[in-house]
């Protein structure tokens, strides 16, 4: 198997596994080999985005306009003296 | 009418690995949960109340229990929307577009997955359809959304560059995402952040699933392209 041969069918590789003779390329040859690794690792690293940004205030303002223009939500009851 | 403030939003950490594991010619392993953040055993608002309780008191119109639960999932939808967009103004009309979509559909949620799982389903469909009026094809991904050679992922063979592991962060890392061409930024988010399975995305996108697949892998090698080359280029800033 040579490096052309192994990444042709690197997606079907890294989505279900290699063969044997694919598994014997990864272990000879450095740059395939840093190729899986580097796909790895961005795989990895996207997995750990955590949801960090928060959308302006206007947002929920505009949320909460429509929803009293359509009437979707209750007035809030006003409290007894 | 007012709605009342309940909950503010939760606390995310910013996580990233220092390093990764060496390559294997099998599956990604289960050790890093698919969506680590979404762990939490049972999720509770500011003000002691349950988000199971939240919702069905937002099913009767409960203004303020819906902004509670605005307050504990809005950066996750704004994440998605901004991240599947690239672009702010869009990613804010859409969060605001799904959060509508939900209180209008609330009454209909009937807890047989997480409410989560849900409301993310919910505005996936939500940004996939802006997507499609923009121009976005339902059945064939390949031959509309496909970049250009140029844009595309250069092939490895025969050369050997020092490896990513250790060198990305969250920061460049979303600089590159934000790049991609639109049809691959869509699947990678989905796939790879979002932890959606190629035969839901496919579902979702009117596509096959060896098409899922391929434009993923596209996607990996082009951003595998573009995080090198701010790697040189922050090296070279260095001299």
């Amino acid at each position: 198997m040579n490096c052309a041969e192994f990444q042709r069918d690197l997606p079907l590789i890294i989505d279900t596994g290699g063969t044997e003779s694919q598994e014997e390329h990864l272990r000879t040859c450095d740059v395939c080999r840093g190729l899986v690794g580097d796909l790895r690792y961005i795989a990895e690293q996207a997995k750990l985005l955590i949801p960090m940004l928060e959308p302006s205030p206007e947002v929920w303002n505009g949320i909460e306009e429509k929803l009293r223009r359509e009437g979707l939500v209750k007035p809030v009851q006003a409290r007894r003296p | 009418m007012a709605i009342r403030k309940t909950a503010e939003p939760e606390e995310n950490v910013e996580v990233l690995r220092a390093s990764a594991p060496a390559p294997q010619l099998v599956s990604t392993p289960d050790t890093v949960p698919k969506r680590p953040y979404l762990n939490t055993p049972k999720k509770m608002l500011a003000s002691g109340m349950s988000e199971a309780e939240a919702i069905e008191r937002a099913k009767d119109g409960d203004g303020g229990c819906f902004e509670a639960l605005y307050g504990m999932h809005k950066r996750r939808v704004y994440s998605l929307c901004l991240r599947m967009t690239g672009n702010t103004a869009e990613a804010e009309d859409l969060t605001q577009e799904a959060f509508l979509q939900l209180y209008r559909k609330i009454a209909t949620f009937r807890g047989e997955s997480a409410f989560s799982t849900w409301l993310h389903r919910l505005a996936v469909n939500v940004v996939l359809m802006h997507l499609r009026k923009k121009g976005l094809p339902e059945v064939s991904l390949q031959e509309t959304l496909e970049p250009a050679e140029e844009d595309g992922p250069k092939k490895d063979i025969g050369s050997q560059d020092q490896v990513l592991a250790g060198s990305i962060d969250r920061v460049n890392l979303e600089r590159a995402i934000e790049s991609l061409p639109p049809g691959y930024r869509i699947i990678f988010v989905l796939h790879d952040i979002e932890g959606y399975e190629h035969n839901e995305i496919a579902e979702m996108m009117g596509c096959s699933i060896g098409n899922s697949k391929s434009q993923l892998h596209k996607a990996r090698m082009k951003l595998r392209d573009l995080l090198k080359v701010t790697r040189v280029e922050k090296a070279a800033s260095k001299r």
